[in-house]
């Protein structure tokens, strides 16, 4: 194995979960998610001898992003723009399953579907800044550079998606808008 | 309906603000109800979101396409062409944009590698030389077969411990055996598994209270990969490449 394959391994692939992670929140499905991360990869080593790269996630995950929406177009060029799938992110082989208290499990399990259906149908947008500052940790600034935004633009697209969310989960699980407690 | 602060007050859960800021925006919730309630509710929906979404791991057969793929890459070739395609650089932004990155990249580290001392010195050593001493002598395998059915019940009358036994071999993991071997001061169960060459021990005990996994260790030229199920701690240990002992761990945790 050569040395920038070595360095390859030791500082990118370490995030290659978090990257399919993403693109699986990303892609309409699941294959979609695989072919992302597939191209990504490659990209990401491609790209990756030109340059030191001080924050290797955001920068793998910006390419992760940039791979979903060349592969969109190619999908909406062809005009097979498939529905989007169930996400199996509660039954799923590959979620980590984390769940100590057996018996508050099943009430949990229908609250974690729930949000998780109210996540996918969240316009992208949202969505992907959501599960980078929520689930993947990314600050203001890395989300930034992830999405090619502005911070300005990082906070006031999370506020919304808070905002929607919160409305939506609201009206699903009690049954009418109303003030949180 | 916003007060004005709330995007402030977001910025101030999200830790983006200075120490400051931090304090004009506390006494700010202590005044205004409704940003109080915007706090609470941000912290309520990130607990349930990092609890109940599902975080997915490459698969095995994803990982394994990936590194094909790197494999027949070219060493130096198109690496700048690649580089300029992409469409981040020269941005004003993105040259500022790592000055924050401390935080999040050693969380990042830790949710994958828990380096701790967890793992004594004793333990690795037990079971680097126990990998050893049953390359080099006949003490392979207690129990040659590669039919769970009997390999588990054989571990039953053995062993301190009885781990899940599977068989991998469509995944180029096959199961020859198992082996009893004292491991942390217990008769530890050993599955041993041939993957092309190679030979992996996969040793399961009783793991204590500081027991941990996602540690990795090298040791003599071999590699010792440690994860946690249940009650039982596991170490893969051989002298194949990382990513094979970690599809094997994978595939194990996926029986379980």
């Amino acid at each position: 194995m050569d040395d920038k394959r070595r360095r390859f391994e030791a500082q990118v692939l370490p995030h290659l979960d978090a990257a399919y992670s993403f693109a699986r929140w990303l892609a309409p499905s699941p294959a979609d998610a695989d072919d992302v991360l597939q191209e990504a990869a490659l990209r990401a080593f491609r790209a990756f001898d030109a340059l030191r790269i001080s924050d290797v996630k955001s920068w793998l995950f910006a390419i992760v992003r940039n791979c979903h929406f060349t592969a969109l177009k190619q999908r909406q060029r062809r005009s097979q723009v498939p529905l989007p799938e169930e996400h199996d992110a509660v039954d799923g082989e590959a979620m980590i399953a984390d769940t100590p208290d057996p018996e508050a499990v099943s009430i949990r399990l229908d609250e974690a579907r729930t949000l998780d259906h109210l996540m996918q149908a969240l316009p992208a947008e949202y969505r992907e800044v959501l599960i980078l500052r929520e689930i993947e940790d990314l600050s203001y600034r890395e989300i930034a550079s992830v999405i090619e935004a502005p911070i300005g633009t990082v906070m006031s697209r999370l506020a919304r998606a808070r905002t929607l969310l919160k409305g939506r989960w609201l009206e699903t699980v009690e049954g009418a808008p109303r003030a949180v407690r | 309906m916003l007060c004005a602060e709330s995007l402030r007050v977001q910025a101030y859960f999200d830790g983006e603000v200075d120490a400051v800021s931090a304090v004009e925006i506390e006494r700010h919730l202590e005044r205004c109800t409704e940003c109080r309630e915007l706090h609470q509710h941000l912290k309520r929906t990130r607990t349930a979101l990092r609890r109940d979404l599902g975080y997915f791991q490459v698969p095995p057969a994803l990982a394994a396409r990936v590194r094909r793929m790197l494999d027949e890459e070219p060493v130096t070739a198109g690496a700048r062409r690649a580089w300029r395609s992409l469409p981040l650089l020269g941005r004003p932004y993105w040259r500022g944009a790592f000055s924050g990155v401390g935080l999040s990249a050693v969380a990042a580290a830790l949710a994958l590698f828990l380096w701790s001392p967890l793992h004594t010195d004793a333990v690795v050593e037990d079971l680097t030389s126990a990998h050893l001493r049953s390359l080099m002598s006949s003490h392979l395998i207690d129990v040659v077969s590669s039919d769970r059915h009997t390999v588990k019940p054989w571990f039953a009358g053995h062993t301190d411990v009885s781990p899940a036994v599977a068989d991998f071999d469509p995944q180029g993991y096959k199961l020859i055996g198992g082996r009893a071997d004292y491991v942390a001061h217990q008769r530890s169960a050993v599955l041993v598994y041939q993957h092309g060459a190679h030979l992996i021990d996969v040793f399961s005990w009783a793991a204590d209270a500081r027991a941990a996994g996602g540690r990795e260790v090298t040791r003599n030229g071999y590699r010792l990969l440690f994860w946690r199920a249940g009650d039982l701690e596991y170490c893969a240990v051989s002298d194949t490449g990382r990513d094979e002992l970690r599809s094997l761990a994978r595939l194990i945790q996926g029986a379980q």
